[in-house]
């Protein structure tokens, strides 16, 4: 935690709760331009969005930022608090907070930025795959969930491409030696290549070759043999030389016989 | 009494049939009798053994140096190196099934 966090996390403390009353009171002089009401309003207000902001840790954003929109959020709600509706601030302004906070980590958290209405899907995806395997103890199928949320499978599936975190390729991977993280492998490096191995390949042309030389040498009864034990048929397409033999052959037309007069 | 180590073709038969269609030795003695080569599912195990020995002697010589006969007969009975010919040699006989020079 930096200095300057600590140093925030102090003077937020000197702030007291407020109670009911005194939000009401607080309320009805910020609606007459009161701005030193609004300041208390928001200073007594401020460990409810550092609470929601810590929620929010991790994916991809310093806790600072999250702190800072957390209280833009919180600005937003005092501004907004309609105080004769008779609910407490905290009900209303938490939702305003949350949703400072999740559109900032919706646009920083990836390099892809995703729409705010994409990733509030996932979001509600997630929840629901969550749910789905508690009660069924299986995870939903992509279908189900694109039925669940109301949603094209096709809209879904490029979703949740989209949401998938890039990494580059040159980023270094596995062990860390004692020279810092310069030693391992890159993950380009992981990465197999579909192509035969060159020396594999040679291998394989020698021997090739090699058996292609040895294949003269073999007798007729011989090559036949081969071929009738490896299944290589001569011509594929001539149905007369198949390799099978006349008794098999006339089994077979047997079995088509009594198939066709049944 | 336990089984013996090693692989079975060291011990008895273990034999492989192309996956497509290839035949047993019963068969192809029937079928050899019938295009006027007599002979029994031994003959035809044998012939095929010779020709195994045949295509297993220039590999073994050349990836061993100095290949003797027990190594080739070995060699040539191994399933794993007849599954690795059905492949090679399926290759090189073309569609007319003669030799792709």
């Amino acid at each position: 935690m930096s200095d300057t966090l600590k140093l925030f996390f102090k003077d937020v403390g000197r702030h007291n709760l407020l109670t009911r009353d005194e939000e009401v009171m607080l309320s009805q002089r910020i609606e007459k331009g009161d701005k030193l009401a609004r300041e208390r309003m928001i200073n007594s207000n401020i460990r409810l969005a550092i609470s929601i902001a810590k929620k929010y840790q991790h994916r991809g954003c310093s806790l600072e930022d999250l702190i800072q929109e957390s209280s833009i959020g919180l600005m937003k709600a005092v501004d907004r608090f309609d105080w004769r509706r008779g609910f407490k601030f905290s009900t209303y302004a938490c939702w305003w907070i949350k949703q400072a906070v999740r559109r900032h980590v919706a646009s920083h958290s990836t390099s892809i930025r995703l729409p705010a209405h994409a990733k509030g899907l996932l979001w509600k995806m997630r929840q629901y795959a969550t749910d789905y395997e508690e009660e069924f103890g299986i995870a939903p199928t992509p279908e189900e969930l694109a039925e669940l949320l109301c949603v094209n499978l096709k809209t879904l599936n490029a979703i949740i491409s989209s949401a998938a975190t890039p990494i580059s390729i040159d980023a270094r991977v596995g062990y860390r030696g004692s020279s810092g993280p310069s030693e391992g492998r890159t993950i380009g490096e992981m990465i197999p290549d579909p192509r035969p191995d060159p020396g594999d390949e040679l291998d394989r042309e020698k021997i090739a070759s090699v058996v292609r030389g040895a294949l003269h040498t073999l007798t007729e009864r011989e090559e036949k043999i081969i071929r009738l034990r490896f299944g290589i048929s001569e011509d594929p397409s001539d149905h007369a030389q198949l390799p099978i033999t006349s008794s098999e052959l006339k089994r077979l037309q047997r079995l088509t016989v009594a198939r066709g007069v049944k | 009494m336990s089984m013996p180590k090693g692989h079975k073709s060291e011990f008895g038969y273990a034999t492989v049939t192309g996956d497509s269609g290839g035949m047993d030795y019963r068969t192809i003695a029937e079928k050899m009798t019938e295009d006027g080569h007599k002979m029994n599912h031994a003959t035809a195990r044998n012939i095929f053994l010779r020709a195994m020995n045949k295509l297993a002697s220039p590999v073994c010589t050349m990836y061993l140096n100095e290949a003797d006969g027990k190594k080739i007969d070995q060699t040539a009975r191994d399933p794993r190196f007849q599954s690795s010919m059905i492949e090679l040699v399926s290759e090189i006989y073309n569609i007319d099934g003669k030799i792709d020079d």
